[in-house]
């Protein structure tokens, strides 16, 4: 699918003015961000997806009328067409087209993936992210329930940074808004309680975004490989953090082997869970398991056999040339964030009738989690590079 | 027939979405508006249908009712169609408003004069104030998003017609207060204030209104309808640029407001920006825009009024919020942000150009905004492209810089940021150097595009970066040599990269060109002659040569031309010798070469091309030469650079038609001589050189007319005239046609069809030998008599001028008089080649004319020689 918009330009094209300084430039990427969401979320198969297409003329002179982008969440247009006799007062918001009706519940979950590179190098650092999302569904009654959410974080907590919120936060205390990765982490950076009130819509919605800089990366690894004429031989350490719960959903590590041929052979030795040998796709998937031993510590050593290249069949990699390769990490830990970071059940208050019945979830997902091969180059960012 | 039923309809629909144009040139495209407008108002159709065939009319209401009349008409059916309604609620009211809207806006009938217009404005009023139009105008339930929708349409309708409701600025405000529908009204009642700031008198009836209307007064619609002169320059519908914060104010300066107008200005103002977190994000960033023009040119509320919003704004990732803070950044720039804020600004753009959580293609437009930050510049030329915003300090770009494993379009827009990053580094910030990073970087995709079997985007990908590279380190030496070696390793690595490098080389300005054609050149010269790669070295030198590389570069050709065995490769090799030709450079190795190149290329087209070169190269001087194997002008399209090659050797081998360099006239006639002739007269146009004249009469009238020839024609400098024998094969009038061939000053060979040349009777006239003297009269005579029995006789009157008999026969018939007693009489006979005569008796002349006496043995001369007579001027 190609998404395409023509924004309205109506000034003189010469000379050409800068993107930036075109309103409808934005316009139009919210408008195909919306169409986007719409045709996605939410849908399970091809029919579902024409029978959007076939709603998107109608939608759009719902959203846009004579052509002025007015609401982006075609959701939102298609409903306030079929709702259209709800009676509305004033304090409505644009972006709320009904109203709730039923038991008052308001359900928050902080989902955190985390992404690593990995080099055990001297001269470059690895590097290891948080991104944080916190999704929110309140069933509240009323036009414009007001809620507050604050997430809250240990004594040891790690700061949140980089904090984007949706458009129906009301107000933004000036730490939230300046704590930032761009500035190096000190005592004194803002640990929360991190307060965000809102008028909350009537569907399910991103509430905040972050980031975060953990002071150790959940799993610590070390890959290392030695060619040896037809094969390689290959080392894999895997370290879980003591801080970290050791209660996996499931935890992998993908070893793929790029731009060579089929596996011929493997002869292998995991000091805990299984490895998986996928010849034709030259991968190995070591299964960990639910958790690490006792030690904390794994290991993985091994020599594989590669038969004759065949490009037709085998991965190709534009970054694995030579020995540069890598393992990536594919965990999940339910009820449990990186950074610490929790919605407290007593802190969230609610100004709607009646008593809400608040429940929260957390999780932890790997996402981009890799080691790489420490006896080749890797590919680096800037900010992996030392001094 | 009745009218067409549902399933009809959807197949007319259908039909006439897939192709508007098409429908409405067919048979039922005439009738569908009507048709449309027709089953609106039966009651046959259901709703829904109805409700399909509104969206249709505003969607292609431009198409369905293109002209004033027939949108004036279409709006008020539609009009007379919603007070129909029954007041029962129904899903039409709202299309039925919009569509009626939509009609009279784009068949332009928008204007007092229109009835259809006056009754809807009134209407849209009374529906937007929350106030029934009577006649039991829908049922309660749907009162409010009719609301809603006629704000809407009175927003369109004072987008088209800015100031229209400028006067209703107060009413509307008291609907606001009232409850009405936020969104539409606000956005209403700021594109009215954002039109009223364009213009005083625009501006004092806001003001105006906004202290006394707050209800709709009775009699007509507080609208203007025309504006003043000074307006209409000034006011754009909408423009959405973003002001200029140094522009200064719009100039309303002059219109100072009571302070009670003040107050209820910022007071409207204030209760707009309270309000606006009730609408949707697009929305609200479309009131910003609109309120951030409309407070640059209204006297009164400061910008500090947006103050309260920025944090909650500054706050969301919401790509139009931001961007409608940047644009009140631009419009009021240190009124409205301290440093301390455009920094926060800053921090804020430059974190969501990296956020993890957000899509790329919002990361790459705060990119580009980071990049285009409105501030106050830094002095001097250039300074907008070539340097990063001033606070855009190291340190927050950090994240900002591109690493091999995003995706390209990232890759490439980050590069930029380190490319300006390493442009302005004195290598005094902390932190490891851009410029190292960069080279890491860029060596890093050169190996990419290196490896074997990598896809095309990879390659490139690199050549992207390293043009990018090459236009922003302009100044960095150092840099640009590591990139002219690593793109020379690229080459070596993988030579089936060189139409890329031909790309690049065209494509780059002077800092990196130069260099990478010199180490490009040792890398192909280095090579040895054959192997599968020397299609590619071929391609590449092609584009490298030059005149001091010339003697490795014969060599170079020789060893490869023995493994040149396919006419693909010889060709390439050819091409090789075209450019050495083409530049002058070679001289007599190249001329060996070609020799050898002419007997021993395998394919025959190929060694005629060697020969033609040698042939080219032996005869042709350096210029002419370069001229001959130039690129034609002609073809500048071609991509294909096989057919452009051809396209300019064929255009300077081939003969071009060109409009006529001269201008061809017949001249004075000399009779005289064996077979008649005429005088060409030759006017220059354009310099010409070796110009053949080629003429042909049509109908084999005349035998083969033989072609001139002229050395040289320049403008202003005088020409002979030419001679050009007629061989008649009967004696009659006719038009020669001429074409020109002649040589261009560049060496060209064009060819010109000139106009069409008239050959006269008397052009064809020639004297009989002079008879001896006194003999006249009788040898005339004899002519006379023997012309009869087979000839023909006629007798004819003309008309003589003040001169008299004896001037008009020196004038046109000197040459062929035979006898003659002057002033009375002559006699006159002529031949006309090949072999008839033409006898004429003028005896008895009166003052105003003469009688003629024609005789001819030829019966076909006869009227041609009556027109010729009478067609003589009476007087010379």
């Amino acid at each position: 699918m190609v998404y395409a918009c023509v924004p309205l330009v109506e000034q003189t094209l010469c000379p050409r003015p800068p993107l930036v300084s075109i309103s409808g430039i934005s316009q139009g990427f919210e408008l195909l961000f919306g169409i986007q969401d719409f045709l996605y979320s939410r849908q399970k198969n091809d029919i579902e997806l024409n029978t959007k297409l076939n709603q998107l003329p109608d939608l759009l002179l719902q959203a846009c009328p004579f052509g002025t982008l007015l609401d982006a969440n075609l959701q939102n247009s298609l409903d306030s067409i079929n709702f259209a006799s709800v009676t509305q007062s004033q304090k409505q918001p644009a972006w709320k087209t009904g109203a709730y009706k039923g038991k008052p519940q308001v359900s928050i979950s902080i989902t955190e993936k985390v992404k690593s590179m990995q080099y055990d190098k001297q001269d470059i650092a690895d590097t290891w992210q948080v991104v944080g999302a916190v999704t929110c569904k309140c069933d509240l009654e009323g036009i414009t329930p007001n809620v507050t959410i604050s997430l809250s974080l240990p004594t040891n907590g790690s700061p949140l940074q980089d904090i984007l919120v949706h458009p129906c936060v009301t107000s933004l205390d000036s730490a939230i808004l300046t704590s930032s990765s761009i500035d190096a982490i000190d005592d004194s950076a803002f640990s929360g309680p991190y307060k965000f009130p809102f008028t909350p819509p009537l569907e399910s919605f991103n509430l905040c975004y972050y980031t975060s800089q953990v002071p150790v990366p959940p799993i610590l690894g070390f890959y290392q490989i030695k060619e040896e004429e037809v094969q390689l031989k290959i080392t894999v350490n895997l370290k879980l953090h003591e801080s970290v719960r050791n209660n996996f959903e499931f935890c992998e590590a993908h070893i793929p082997f790029y731009n060579r041929g089929p596996i011929t052979h493997v002869e292998y030795k995991v000091s805990f869970g299984q490895l998986e040998v996928f010849r034709e796709k030259s991968l190995l998937i070591w299964i960990i398991g639910q958790k690490f031993p006792k030690s904390m510590e794994i290991s993985l050593s091994g020599t594989v056999t590669f038969g004759a290249k065949n490009h037709d069949k085998q991965p190709f990699d534009q970054i694995c040339i030579g020995s540069t390769a890598y393992l990536k990490l594919h965990f999940r830990i339910l009820d449990y964030t990186l950074t610490g970071c929790y919605a407290d059940q007593h802190s969230v208050q609610v100004f709607a009738s009646g008593k809400p019945k608040i429940s929260t979830h957390r999780k932890l997902i790997s996402s981009d989690y890799y080691i790489w091969n420490s006896k080749a180059p890797a590919p680096i960012t800037y900010g992996s590079l030392l001094l | 027939m009745g009218p067409p039923g549902r399933e009809a309809w959807a197949q007319r629909l259908a039909a006439f979405r897939a192709s508007p144009a098409a429908f409405l040139a067919g048979p039922d495209g005439e009738d569908l508006g009507r048709a449309l407008l027709d089953d609106l108002r039966s009651e046959r159709p259901s709703e829904p249908t109805k409700v399909s065939l509104l969206a249709l009319s505003l969607e292609f209401a431009a198409q369905l009712w293109p002209d004033a009349p027939a949108a004036e008409a279409a709006a008020t059916c539609l009009l007379d169609t919603l007070l129909l309604l029954p007041p029962r609620p129904s899903a039409l009211r709202r299309p039925l408003l919009l569509a009626a809207t939509t009609v009279l806006v784009t068949g332009g009938a928008l204007s007092p004069s229109s009835a259809a217009a006056r009754r809807l404005l009134p209407l849209l009023l009374d529906l937007a104030a929350g106030r029934d139009p009577g006649r039991g105008f829908g049922p309660a339930s749907e009162q409010r998003p009719l609301q809603a929708t006629a704000c809407e349409c009175l927003r369109e309708l004072e987008s088209c017609r800015p100031g229209l409701l400028g006067g209703c600025v107060g009413l509307l405000r008291g609907v606001l207060a009232r409850e009405g529908p936020v969104q539409p009204l606000g956005l209403l009642l700021a594109l009215a204030l954002r039109h009223a700031s364009g213009s005083p008198t625009g501006a004092r009836a806001a003001l105006r209104s906004l202290l006394t209307a707050a209800e709709l007064p009775p009699g007509p619609a507080p609208c203007r309808w025309t504006l003043e002169e000074e307006d209409t320059g000034r006011l754009r519908p909408h423009a959405s640029s973003w002001p200029d914060a140094q522009a200064g104010p719009c100039g309303l300066v002059a219109l100072e407001p009571s302070p009670q107008e003040a107050r209820e200005l910022r007071a409207l103002v204030t209760q707009l920006l309270d309000a606006s977190y009730l609408l949707a994000p697009a929305a609200q960033a479309q009131l910003l825009w609109l309120l951030g023009w409309a407070l640059r040119g209204l006297p009164g509320p400061p910008p500090a009024l947006f103050k309260p919003q920025l944090v909650r704004l500054l706050g969301t990732a919401q790509v139009t919020l931001l961007h409608a803070v940047l644009g009140l950044k631009a419009a009021f720039g240190e009124a409205l942000f301290t440093a301390q804020d455009e920094a926060l600004l800053l921090r804020r753009l430059a974190l969501a150009a990296q956020h993890p959580a957000l899509p790329l293609p919002s990361q790459l437009f705060y990119l580009h905004c980071l990049l285009r930050f409105p501030e106050n510049c830094p002095l001097g030329p250039a300074a907008k492209e070539a340097r990063p915003p001033l606070l855009l300090s190291a340190p927050l770009c950090r994240g900002l810089l591109p690493s091999l494993l995003q995706e390209p379009p990232v890759l490439l827009a980050r590069l930029r940021l380190l490319c300006l990053l390493c442009a302005e580094g004195d290598g005094e910030e902390p932190g490891p150097s851009p410029l190292r990073y960069l080279e890491m970087l860029l060596a890093g995709l050169r190996q990419r595009a290196a490896l074997d079997g990598a896809p095309r985007a990879s390659a490139a990908l690199c050549f992207q970066a390293s043009y990018l590279a090459a236009g922003g380190l302009a100044g960095q030496s150092p840099t640009l040599s590591t990139l002219t070696h690593g793109l020379a390793w690229l080459y070596r690595t993988r030579p089936a990269l060189a139409p890329h490098f031909v790309d690049l080389l065209n494509k780059v300005g002077p800092e990196l060109g130069p260099p990478l054609r010199g180490v490009l050149r040792q890398e192909v010269l280095s090579q040895p002659g054959g192997g599968e790669t020397l299609r590619w070295h071929l391609q590449m030198l092609a584009e490298v040569v030059t005149a001091e590389a010339q003697g490795a570069i014969l060599q170079f050709l020789r060893a490869a031309a023995p493994h040149c065995a396919d006419w693909g490769l010889q060709q390439a090799l050819l091409r090789v010798c075209r450019v050495l030709l083409r530049g002058g450079v070679g001289g007599g190795g190249l001329a060996d070469l070609l020799q050898v190149l002419a007997s021993q290329l395998g394919d025959p087209d190929a060694r005629d091309h060697a020969r033609l070169y040698y042939m080219l190269l032996a005869h042709l001087a350096a210029p002419r030469l370069a001229s001959a194997l130039a690129p034609s002008l002609a073809a500048p399209a071609l991509t294909s650079s096989l057919v452009a090659e051809n396209q300019g050797f064929t255009a300077s081998l081939m003969i071009q038609e060109a409009p006529a360099p001269l201008r061809l006239s017949v001249g004075p006639r000399r009779a005289g001589g064996p077979t008649p002739a005429l005088q060409l007269l030759v006017e220059a146009l354009e310099p010409a050189f070796s110009l053949e004249l080629r003429f042909s009469a049509p109908g084999q009238l005349y035998g083969p007319l033989r072609a001139l020839h002229v050395p040289c024609l320049h403008p202003g400098r005088p020409a002979g005239p030419l001679h050009l024998p007629l061989q008649p094969r009967r004696p009659a009038p006719a038009s020669l046609d001429v074409q020109a061939l002649y040589t261009t000053p560049s060496g060209h060979t064009r060819h010109a069809c000139l106009p069409p040349l008239p050959v006269g009777l008397a052009d064809l006239f020639l004297p009989f030998p002079q008879p001896p003297d006194g003999s006249g009269p009788r040898f005339f005579e004899e002519l006379w008599d023997a012309c009869l029995p087979g000839g023909a006789e006629s007798r004819l009157w003309c008309p003589l001028g003040s001169q008299g008999l004896d001037a008009w026969v020196g004038c046109h018939l000197q040459p062929f008089v035979v006898a003659a007693r002057p002033p009375t009489s002559y006699h006159v006979a002529i031949r006309l080649p090949p072999d008839s005569r033409l006898l004429l008796r003028l005896e008895a002349a009166q003052t105003e004319g003469v009688p003629v006496a024609l005789r001819t043995d030829n019966w076909a001369v006869l009227p041609l020689a009556g027109d010729y007579l009478r067609g003589l001027s009476p007087a010379a």
